[in-house]
């Protein structure tokens, strides 16, 4: 007595598909049959039901019996030859020796051998009547195949090769390749096709239409067919003795039963016969090459082994060019990284560099927008979330402290919050890199939505026929977009990379500059105390002597006053005034450098008696017979050192009277103003003025641009200007033409620069 | 008798042209110069050196900033810091405008701070000016003068 091993729960839900027990259906579909041998003996323990149509007798006449008698000598022979030499392994083996007549009608069988637990289960297919031709035309197909497929630039574009291949080698309607994304979601890459069925190039489905179970068939059996989607499958009768033992393991059989959902689901694409070939990359599931015709269709058994020997070649081919894309990938990565850090180099701080290459800044991780957090500050550029959500997203890693790089193509799934408008048309999709130890510093990609982005080239669900089943490419479609709902395009592992290294890189150059900073500040404090001690033993040791010379030369005049020649009487004076001068240069340029060293005390001044004051004290010492004609105009208020400010105005007006000196009618005019931020002061004379040339000079220490002898001074005074401006946070300029007078300004902020110059004097 | 003047000075050719200056202040005080600030302070309080001196405090000291070994200011210092000589008025006569030296001088009590001129005609006014003002018409402090005399 014989019976059915399973059976198929009927119309089982969607939801139910990964319970399914695919690899034991205990059913097998009828274009070949199937015998279970048990080991070692080789008896008949399991026949398919079909045997009867192939072989001689009825199924009960093969149960129980030896292969000998079933299959004949030769195949028996070659059976136990492969068992013995150990060729019988999990996959199946074609016996190609045994490809002998069996049978009533005396038909060529391909006899394709396998062990599954403690059977051999021995598969058999009609050989097609042509099979010798068959052979020779596949050999050069294949042979050409090999090296076109070597030549195509990328993966998809060798996928496409395959398909057009495949499809003229069987001869089908439309060969589709699928790869798998992540989470096992995946999408048509390639097709080629005739008319009869349309086009499914860029469709997408869900994880679920292909569940782990049959991906795992997938991977253990490259080949799978059903060259028709309408059969009437056929049960695998059992002796009672096997019975007892459990269902027989199909995992491995070629013509193993299909889920009827599978089989709903070909209905409902209107295929009628459909063969996979799975794309293997270091032993996962990377795709599916899908072959599908509207009629059934049976693949013989030959072009099968073609087809999963051009599967393999094309799994290595794309396995290469994918490596190499990833390799490509990394260097136009890289390339980008190096450009922003040249970029980086030339601006004075990072940000600078980073945000004057957008482009490269949005290379780095293909991003679609970018921001710089820095210190509290926000950069953006592209496409980016709102600030307020830039700062959310910044508050929310500060919080996770999840390490130098935050991955994620799901923002809304990661940071609570997240998922509103705001964020998933720019944010879905976050690759942070942390730029800083100390504070809050990272460098932000974004990336949209991924159904913003996707391209359809023509959407593929008008071409897909309507049906009623429940899976069908449409509802995939539905389905699919519910599972990138949120979601971005992924980040590639290069690209997480890129940001690392970019983050990195610009932590070292902050570390660094901080350090080189230190380093000179160091340096600066080293050279200014330097320099204080210097001025410290200048303004004690250098005067001395100048003041022993006056000394000494006064007490000798006096003591020879009567005694000495006119000449005599010269040379003493010119002793004593030269030593006075250089004393006062002395005076004036411990002055100077102490107007770069002490501190200001602001206070409220009134520059317009300040000004009064200093012409009135300098009026004193101008020679009696000139005539100057005093233009003071009403001049602001400001706040400042009342020492410096005073000095600044008595060198400027001094210096006006100075250079007028030689003009009949001195007209000198102070006017002032606040204006904007500032207060600013004119000093206009009428003198001898300077050629534009020599402006710079001007501000120099010890710069002059007249001779001694008509321009007495030390040449310190518009220096002493400068300083005291700078020190102001101020300004100081002149403008002048030979002959024609000269206006030197200076300008005062309203508020002096956050007292730091007056607590930090600067260096000299 | 008056009190002297004491002058705290290293360089022997301001020590000179001091003591010209004084000369022609028509000042009757004497004149005790001392080369540096071990010196000053032995003078002060009758050691060393001067451990044989006549008792008594001057009646002003001329105190140069920048001297060997114990410097002006750490003299100053310890002048003010010390009950019996804190009120000799000081005078620090330097070459230096440095108002950090500035600074430390008031914050130790100076009594004065003259920085030297460069011209003769100056410093002699200056010193001529000084001694007459301490010397002279300053009234000294209630103290060890009255008490020794």
């Amino acid at each position: 007595m014989a019976f059915t091993e399973s059976q198929w729960a009927s119309g089982p839900e969607l939801a139910t598909c990964e319970r399914e027990p695919i690899h034991a259906p205990g059913t097998i579909q009828p274009h070949g049959f199937l015998l279970a041998l048990d080991l070692p003996g080789l008896s008949v323990s399991r026949a398919s039901a079909n045997v009867a149509g192939w072989l001689d007798g009825p199924v009960a006449g093969v149960l129980g019996r030896p292969v000998e008698s079933v299959l004949g000598e030769a195949v028996a022979g070659r059976l136990r030859e492969a068992l013995a030499d150990g060729s019988i392994e999990r996959s199946p083996v074609t016996l190609s020796a045994a490809r002998v007549a069996a049978g009533a009608g005396g038909r060529a069988f391909e006899v394709i051998a396998h062990r599954s637990g403690g059977s051999v289960i021995v598969e058999l297919e009609p050989t097609p009547e042509d099979e010798a031709e068959l052979s020779r035309r596949l050999h050069p197909l294949v042979r050409s195949f090999l090296a076109r497929i070597e030549r195509e630039p990328t993966a998809v574009a060798a996928c496409q090769a395959a398909s057009a291949e495949i499809r003229r080698i069987t001869g089908v309607d439309r060969v589709l390749v699928y790869q798998f994304g992540e989470d096992w979601h995946g999408r048509v890459i390639a097709e080629d096709r005739n008319d009869v069925l349309p086009s499914y190039l860029g469709l997408k489905f869900p994880a679920t239409d292909i569940p782990e179970q049959a991906r795992a068939l997938y991977r253990a059996n490259r080949i799978r067919l059903i060259p028709d989607a309408g059969y009437e499958p056929v049960p695998i009768l059992a002796a009672d003795r096997a019975a007892a033992a459990g269902p027989l393991d199909l995992s491995f059989s070629t013509l193993r039963s299909v889920s009827p959902l599978h089989v709903e689901y070909m209905r409902n694409m209107g295929t009628g016969s459909s063969m996979s070939i799975s794309i293997l990359l270091d032993g996962e599931l990377w795709g599916l090459i899908s072959l599908h015709n509207r009629e059934p269709h049976l693949v013989p058994f030959e072009v099968r082994t073609a087809c999963d020997f051009l599967g393999q070649v094309l799994a290595i081919q794309v396995g290469a060019k994918l490596q190499k894309a990833e390799f490509d990938h990394r260097i136009g990565r890289q390339a980008a990284i190096n450009r922003l850090l040249a970029a980086m180099s030339r601006a004075d701080d990072f940000v600078a560099g980073l945000v004057a290459e957008p482009e490269d800044l949005l290379a780095v991780a293909e991003a679609a927008g970018a921001a710089i957090y820095n210190d509290g500050h926000c950069f953006r550029v592209g496409a980016t979330p709102g600030e307020a959500e830039v700062d959310a997203i910044v508050d929310w890693l500060a919080a996770e402290n999840r390490g130098n790089v935050v991955a994620t193509e799901s923002l809304a799934g990661a940071m609570p919050g997240a998922d509103g408008d705001a964020f998933k048309d720019a944010a879905s999709g976050l690759l942070a890199a942390s730029i800083s130890q100390l504070h809050r510093g990272y460098l932000l990609w974004f990336r949209p939505e991924v159904l913003r982005t996707e391209s359809w080239g023509g959407d593929p669900r008008k071409n897909a026929p309507a049906g009623d089943g429940r899976i069908h490419p449409r509802r995939s479609f539905e389905a699919w977009k519910e599972t990138v709902r949120l979601k971005s395009a992924p980040w590639r592992p290069s690209e997480v990379e890129a940001a690392s290294d970019l983050g990195k890189a610009i932590l070292e150059i902050v570390l660094r500059r901080a350090e080189e900073r230190a380093q000179l500040s160091a340096e600066l404090e080293r050279s200014n105390r330097e320099l204080e001690a210097f001025s410290y033993s200048v303004s004690h040791d250098l005067r001395a002597p100048f003041r022993h010379i006056i000394g000494y030369a006064e007490l000798l005049r006096e003591e020879e006053e009567g005694r000495l020649g006119p000449e005599s009487r010269r040379y003493l004076a010119t002793i004593i005034e030269s030593a006075q001068f250089a004393g006062t240069l002395v005076d004036n340029l411990l002055a100077f450098s102490r107007m770069g060293r002490t501190s200001i005390h602001p206070v409220p001044i009134n520059m317009d008696s300040l000004t009064r004051e200093v012409v009135r004290e300098l009026q004193v010492e101008v020679d009696a017979s000139r005539t100057i004609d005093w233009r003071i105009g009403e001049l602001p208020e400001v706040e400042g050192d009342l020492m410096m400010l005073r000095l600044a105005m008595t060198n400027l007006i001094s210096n006006a009277i100075k250079y007028t000196r030689k003009v009949d009618r001195a007209v000198i005019e102070v006017e002032g103003s606040a204006q904007g931020g500032e207060a600013v002061f004119h000093v206009r004379d009428n003198g001898i003025g300077f050629d534009m040339r020599h402006v710079d000079k001007l501000f120099g220490v010890f710069q002059r641009l007249h001779r001694m002898e008509e321009f007495e001074g030390t040449g310190i005074g518009l220096a002493n200007v400068r300083r005291i401006m700078s020190r102001h946070g101020g300004r100081a300029w002149g403008r002048g033409e030979p002959n024609r007078g000269a206006t030197f300004s200076i300008a005062l902020p309203k508020h002096l620069p956050g007292g730091k110059s007056a607590e930090n004097p600067e260096a000299p | 008798m008056l009190k002297p003047i004491l002058l705290v000075e290293d360089n022997p050719k301001d020590v000179e042209l001091s003591l010209v200056a004084l000369s022609r202040s028509q000042l009757a005080n004497d004149v005790v110069v001392v080369r540096d600030g071990v010196e000053a302070m032995d003078y002060l309080r009758c050691a060393g050196g001067f451990a044989s001196r006549p008792q008594g405090n001057p009646a002003v000291v001329l105190l140069d900033l920048k001297l060997p070994r114990v410097d002006g200011l750490q003299v100053l210092e310890q002048i003010k810091g010390d009950p019996d000589l804190q009120a000799i008025p000081v005078v620090v006569l330097t070459a230096s405008r440095e108002e950090k030296d500035l600074l430390r001088s008031y914050k130790n009590g100076v009594n004065a701070y003259v920085v030297k001129p460069v011209s003769f005609k100056a410093f002699i006014t200056a010193i001529q000016e000084l001694g007459a003002f301490w010397a002279l018409l300053n009234e000294p402090p209630p103290g060890s003068f009255r008490a020794k005399r």
